[in-house]
């Protein structure tokens, strides 16, 4: 029993660390938001994220590393889809609610110089 | 992980925590007050998209909930509690989106003078998730909670 809450414990901390690793770079981010929305293939998402086939197959490995997404290969065609885990709806969420987060600090710094001497 | 792309600072300073910083051209009051107005909240949190303000008790305990309109017809509610609200200073809140109820967000917001009269915020948000809280069922379960649980077993069994 103890050993299997240490094991339990260490797998956990360390898969953690792989997800917020993972999200934290923006183009993955929005790769899991996308994802979230429906699948698609590495080639929809290099265009859709206007890079390279390497690139966004780096990306997408890292996310697969993480659990958060899962990929399928039909034919020539691999497909993306977020993963099974419950952890891949809690980092899209994270993701999501760290790109409303710095745009709502964007939508606030303008607010304030729209305003600007409005009142004293 | 340092992100400055859009005159904000990101940083992660634990496997948990998202922290922004970020300066404003203006005085800490009217930074304070953007923040903590329902009127002037609705005109700039929904990052242009139809903000309705339900709720909005800023002090401790009290609950905020706003629902987000995007143009595409899609409704997102937000909601929480105050945990601290300290004027001008820090103000700190639970924060949860409807579709994952229960992923709790603790956000802090820090306000601070700069030297030439701007105000720089500190922004901090701390996931809790179901995972975690299992994580910690699971380390607890020889302690207080075993009792609770046993506690729980013998008014279950008189209930019979």
């Amino acid at each position: 029993m103890q050993s299997y809450i240490l094991n339990h414990m260490v797998q956990y901390s360390s898969s953690l660390d792989a997800v917020f690793a993972a999200v934290a770079d923006p183009t993955r981010r929005g790769i899991l938001e996308r994802l979230g929305q429906r699948e698609a293939s590495i080639t929809e998402l290099a265009e859709a994220f206007d890079m390279t086939l390497t690139g966004m197959k780096k990306h997408v490995s890292v996310l697969e590393d993480a659990g958060l997404v899962q990929t399928k290969k039909v034919g020539r065609v691999r497909t993306c889809t977020l993963g099974k885990r419950r952890l891949a709806a809690e980092a899209a969420w994270i993701a999501k609610y760290q790109q409303m987060l710095e745009a709502q600090l964007d939508s606030l710094g303008e607010f304030l110089e729209r305003t600007k001497g409005d009142r004293p | 992980m340092i992100s400055t792309a859009n005159r904000h600072t990101l940083t992660t300073p634990t496997d948990r925590t998202i922290r922004v910083e970020r300066e404003f051209d203006a005085p800490r009051d009217r930074v304070w007050r953007a923040y903590t107005e329902p009127d002037l909240i609705a005109q700039w949190w929904g990052r242009g998209n139809k903000l309705d303000i339900e709720r909005m008790e800023v002090e401790r305990g009290g609950h905020w909930r706003v629902v987000e309109h995007t143009p595409e017809g899609e409704s997102h509610g937000f909601e929480g509690r105050f945990r601290e609200v300290t004027p001008k200073d820090r103000i700190s809140r639970t924060f949860e989106w409807d579709g994952m109820p229960g992923y709790t967000i603790l956000e802090t917001a820090e306000f601070f003078d700069t030297p030439d009269g701007r105000t720089r915020m500190v922004s901090t948000a701390l996931f809790f998730s179901p995972e975690e809280r299992d994580g910690m069922l699971h380390s607890g379960m020889e302690g207080g909670m075993a009792q609770s649980y046993a506690a729980l077993d013998r008014v279950l069994a008189e209930m019979r």
